[in-house]
């Protein structure tokens, strides 16, 4: 005998080690020519090494067919060979499992060992063919004389079941006379197959109660009333008069049992069961909870696992009972099992409440933070880098989850179970610090919608920020994965966007604008960028309104340094960056030139009792005029977040066809034509709305003086030649944007042109939100506009903003909010561009956006006719990002 | 139901594998997963294997119910079963101990040898414990005495089919208790932990 039996095999492998892939391929060369031998005992053995490799990883599905052939043979030392492998490699799909019917047929007819053997191997092999042509032969298998068969049988028809429905309603009858078989095994079998099928469909089984209550009440093998318990309770649900009666027998195993397995599964059902619901619940949940918490304090760490595992579904109901045990349950988070920590940490997520989220999330974060176990201080953390752990627990895996439920519990139900946002928040700098794995985008979003929708935060959000801005760990930690570094992301946006708040806000301009900022990302980069901007603006506009003349150099000193950095990152490869920085560039180049020429009046004039700041007998202001370009490009409209379902609920207008291209799709040189009459459109209505943001602006005295038409201002007024010149040209434009396949055109617009003139209605205006007068008052009751909080947001009760805005009526507002969300700033971006006609450079870009489709303001301007229209502004993030455009 | 059987040592080499269930990734990544999470458990934690790296993987795509892995170390071997909620937590870690009991009945004090060199036999045993991912018999003298029967029958076949063989050397023939050809090999390799 020269061929090698498994035992050869095997010592080989070992004795091979070096080039074991060599001595298998070996091996498998001689199984393939084993398996085609006629020797049945060797072809057995080529099958038993080949099921043996398959273990080790090598593919034995093409030896399928030689299986069979070993099944087929009738010694059952070899017969058993033929199933192992069946078992062991058998897929659902095999094909030439349809040829085994008959054979297994045959093997269930046959002596008591085959059957046994067959029984097993078809529990693992069986197909819905194979159930469906073998279901009688195995229902008949279950009054088989010998225990064992009966037994295998019934687990067999399990499996059948499984696999062929249709044969419940023929087996289940027989099935369930094994309840009453007189030897214990079938009958725990029987429960055990019950017990899988009443997941299915539990009302089919209720009419079993009667007599798994008696197995329950007089049986005494804890295998069967595990099972016999866990099938009560998923029948309760569905039959509450069972409640009442398995209350007394499973309070008594409760109490008495010594197996701590079946009082688990006892307490676990009572809970999943709904046993705990009425008044006789109460005390067998307190029984419940308490036996848990002995458990929890058993040093046996699987009970503790188990008691937390039981604990989590108790707390839905009774959670005072489980809170009794909050310090315990705490404790548990520490444990240095992570199978423990796992479970306590869903334990603790259901426990969370409003009263107990701070002490479970310093404690969550406690883990974060590496070495010390004290819980570092935002202002400390800021001044400690995060260090690299080693700790077994400390698994970025793990890190990940810790990280992702703290964040979930705070914002759990709209952060309903946050009290102290300015607690939260700094959690979530915090967070940003120590967690050293990368969940920087949710800690940014939800500073974000925190800081928009709770304005009572707000200040402390901006403080917070400012602190995030000026230490340079981030900034350093950029590149490293898990820095959070998008956190800087979220602490531009809000110091830009809420500047207001600051004192200084020029302090700012100087983290804002730092060279380093270029090795963050460039979304990021870009945001600073955009909020450096606001913040000048912000400072600006309120040094305009108290000016004086001693501002001069500093301004002048910020805006070079403005200059000095847009002009580096003008150059930046990235789109975002590179046009936010262009266009800062401008716009400040202006300013510049316009503070270079500013020359300080006679200080006798100066009159800070007006009601604007103006001095009144020369119309011009005392203060560099380009001090307001930049703030009304972003402070026209309050950012609101949006209704979830607020873009649904825009209805499209009719004659809107969203599903047409607006460019075809063979493309073709972009029209230059009509892009002159579009910038001169541009300027005009450019014009109007300047009129209103001025007015916002508190300078409305200036008004009287426009339309008489004597005061040299820079504001332009329209004379009757200059409208009719207007209506002609618009009629012009019209006439040739019909036939102009990049145009939207809405026929509309002749029928209600007129009067309602599209171009001279001012964009701004059509916003319900900001009456034109508030930004009047805002300017002059007080200074530093934003810093007043309005009283109904103390900082003590935080107000969150959950709902969103919508709409105010879906049905007729115009899509164009939701087409171009960036047209609230967009208007406003270009307010005071026609008082500066030396620099019509910087419209023209502006101009030729493509976020002003003519065809959607005509169509606003009709719903303006209708008065209710609204402007939707977009959510919060999506504005942040778009608003220069 | 039990999803499946994993034997490994404390090399991570499979002793036996066994699913009652179809597997959404290879047979060696589980094991191996499986392996790298158990190893590094100190003896004093607790026999269920949680761990954030094993949530996606054993959440079933189907959407089912999320896995449950219990193990057991014994000398140089983990017995890890892989269980759903129908069982009971408990209940599994002393079915673990069944399964070794038998195991070490019928090989007279279980080493991994035996299990290297009868991975057939283990098989069979394990065949007699669990059919189909259902418990079948949690006797321990129930299962003894089933096994024992297995393997005469097989024994007396092959007899009959090699009537000059002497002791049984051939395929799956060694009964319980018998003492293989292979004895003095485990008598002398005491190097376990290599395959």
């Amino acid at each position: 005998m020269w061929e090698r039996t498994l035992q050869d095999l095997i010592r080989g492998l070992r004795a091979n080690k070096k080039d074991e892939s060599k001595f298998i391929a070996q091996a498998i060369d001689e199984i393939r020519q084993e398996v085609k031998s006629k020797d049945m005992e060797l072809k057995a053995g080529a099958v038993l090494k080949l099921t043996y490799l398959d273990m080790l990883g090598y593919d034995m599905s093409w030896a399928s067919f030689h299986i069979i052939e070993v099944m087929s043979s009738p010694r059952i030392h070899l017969k058993s060979v033929g199933y192992l492998a069946a078992v062991q490699s058998f897929q659902q799909n095999t094909d030439v499992l349809m040829l085994t019917t008959n054979l297994l047929k045959k093997d269930l007819s046959s002596k008591p060992d085959d059957i046994a053997v067959t029984l097993n191997g078809l529990s693992h092999i069986v197909t819905p063919d194979l159930a469906r042509d073998l279901s009688q032969e195995i229902v008949a298998m279950l009054n088989h004389s010998r225990a064992h068969i009966r037994k295998r049988a019934v687990l067999a028809l399990y499996k059948v079941f499984i696999r062929y429905p249709e044969a419940i309603p023929q087996g289940m009858p027989r099935l369930r006379e094994k309840l009453e078989d007189q030897d214990p095994s079938v009958v725990a079998a029987t429960v055990n197959v019950l017990c899988e099928l009443v997941h299915r469909s539990p009302q089919d089984y209720l009419s079993l109660a009667p007599q798994l209550f008696h197995l329950l009440t007089t049986s005494s093998n804890n295998w069967m009333l595990i099972k016999i318990i866990k099938l009560f309770g998923v029948l309760t649900p569905y039959e509450p008069r069972l409640v009442r009666k398995l209350q007394p027998p499973i309070t008594d195993l409760i109490s008495t049992t010594p197996a701590i397995s079946l009082l688990y599964e006892c307490v676990r059902t009572c809970i999943t069961g709904g046993m705990l619901q009425n008044a006789s619940g109460l005390s067998l949940a307190r029984t419940c909870v308490t036996k848990l918490a002995g458990f929890l304090q058993d040093s046996d760490q699987n009970l503790k696992y188990i008691a937390l595992l039981a604990m989590v579904k108790i707390v839905p109901t009774h959670p005072q009972l489980v809170a009794e045990y909050q310090d315990m349950i705490l404790s548990s988070i520490d444990d240095q099992d992570i199978s423990i920590r796992m479970r306590a940490l869903d334990l603790i997520s259901a426990m969370v409440s409003r009263s107990n989220l701070q002490p479970i999330i310093q404690q969550l974060l406690s883990h974060l933070v590496r070495s010390d176990s004290s819980l570092p201080s935002a202002t400390q953390s800021l001044s400690q880098p995060p260090r690299l752990s080693t700790s077994p627990s400390q698994s970025p895996a793990y890190r990940i989850t810790l990280a992702q439920r703290i964040l979930a519990l705070g914002s759990q139900d709209m952060y309903d179970n946050v009290a102290d946002f300015e607690w939260y928040l700094s959690v979530l700098v915090d967070l940003a610090y120590v967690a050293g794995v990368s969940v920087g985008e949710q800690i940014r979003d939800q500073l974000l919608d925190i800081a928009v929708r709770v304005r009572g935060a707000r200040r402390f959000a901006v403080q917070l920020m400012i602190k995030v801005l000026s230490d340079d760990t981030f900034l350093f930690n950029a590149s490293d994965e898990g820095s959070c570094a998008e956190i800087l992301w979220a602490a531009a946006w809000i110091c830009g966007e809420y500047c207001g708040e600051l004192a200084e806000p020029y302090k700012l301009l100087t983290y804002l604008l730092q060279p380093q900022i270029a090795s963050l990302a460039p979304d990021i980069a870009a945001v600073y960028l955009q909020s450096a901007m606001k913040v000048f603006g912000t400072w600006a506009a309120e040094l305009a309104v108290r000016w004086d003349d001693d501002d001069l150099p500093k301004v002048k000193s910020m805006v070079d340094l403005v200059l000095e950095q847009s002009g580096t990152f003008a150059a930046n490869p990235n789109i975002e960056i590179q046009e936010r920085a262009a266009e800062m560039q401008q716009l400040f180049a202006f300013i510049r030139a316009d503070l270079n020429a500013h020359r300080p009046k006679a200080s006798a004039e100066f009159d800070y009792g007006g009601a604007s700041g103006f001095n009144d007998s020369t119309a011009e202001p005392q203060f560099p005029k380009s001090l307001f370009l930049i703030q009304p490009l972003f402070r026209s409209h309050e950012l609101n977040p949006v209704a979830p379902n607020a873009q649904t609920s825009v209805t499209v207008p009719e004659g809107l066809d969203l599903e047409t291209w607006i460019i075809p799709p063979p493309k073709e040189a972009a029209p230059v034509s009509g892009e002159e009459e579009r910038d001169a459109k541009e300027v005009r209505k450019k014009h109007k709305k300047g009129k209103t943001k001025d007015k916002g602006n508190g300078k409305g005295n200036a008004e009287d003086a426009d339309s008489n038409g004597v005061a040299p201002t820079s504001r332009h007024v329209e004379t009757e030649e200059e409208r009719a010149e207007r209506e002609r040209r618009k009629a012009e434009r019209l006439e040739r944007l019909r036939d102009d396949p990049y145009y939207l055109i809405d026929d509309r617009v002749k029928a209600s042109s007129g009067p309602d003139d599209v171009d001279s209605i001012p964009i701004v205006k059509l916003d319900d939100l900001p009456p034109p007068t508030q930004g009047l008052e805002a300017g002059n009751t007080s200074l530093p506009r934003l810093r007043d909080t309005p009283s109904a947001m103390s900082p003590q009760t935080f107000v969150i903003d959950r709902t969103g805005e919508m709409p105010r009526s879906a049905k007729t507002s115009p899509p164009a909010g939701a087409l171009t969300p960036t047209i609230g700033n967009g208007a406003a971006a270009t307010t005071s561009t026609e008082a500066l006609p030396s620099f019509p450079a910087d419209t023209a870009p502006q101009a030729s956006s493509p976020a002003t489709p003519q065809a959607i303001k005509v169509t606003r301007a009709k719903k303006k006719a209708s008065s209710s229209g609204k402007k939707k502004r977009t959510s919060t993030l999506a504005t942040a990002n778009t608003d220069t455009t | 139901m039990i999803h499946g059987v994993l034997i490994f040592n404390t090399s991570g080499v499979p002793r036996l594998t066994k699913f009652y269930s179809p597997l959404h990734q290879s047979e060696q990544t589980l094991v191996q997963r499986i392996f790298a999470l158990v190893a590094p458990r100190p003896p004093s934690l607790c026999n269920f294997l949680d761990a954030p790296e094993l949530e996606a993987f054993l959440s079933p795509q189907d959407g089912g119910e999320r896995l449950r892995v219990v193990y057991r170390n014994y000398a140089t071997l983990y017995f890890v079963f892989v269980v759903d909620s129908a069982e009971s937590e408990l209940g599994v870690l002393d079915l673990i101990q069944v399964f070794v009991e038998s195991l070490d009945r019928a090989f007279e004090n279980v080493c991994e040898l035996d299990l290297v060199f009868h991975f057939d036999e283990a098989h069979h045993i394990l065949a007699e414990v669990i059919q189909g991912g259902l418990v079948l018999e949690t006797n321990v003298e129930e299962i003894e005495r089933a096994v024992h029967d297995a393997a005469k029958a097989r024994k007396d076949s092959y007899a009959s089919a090699n009537p000059l063989s002497l002791g049984g050397g051939g395929i799956g023939s060694r009964g319980p208790g018998v003492q293989t050809p292979l004895g003095w090999l485990t008598g002398k390799l005491t190097g376990v932990g290599a395959r």
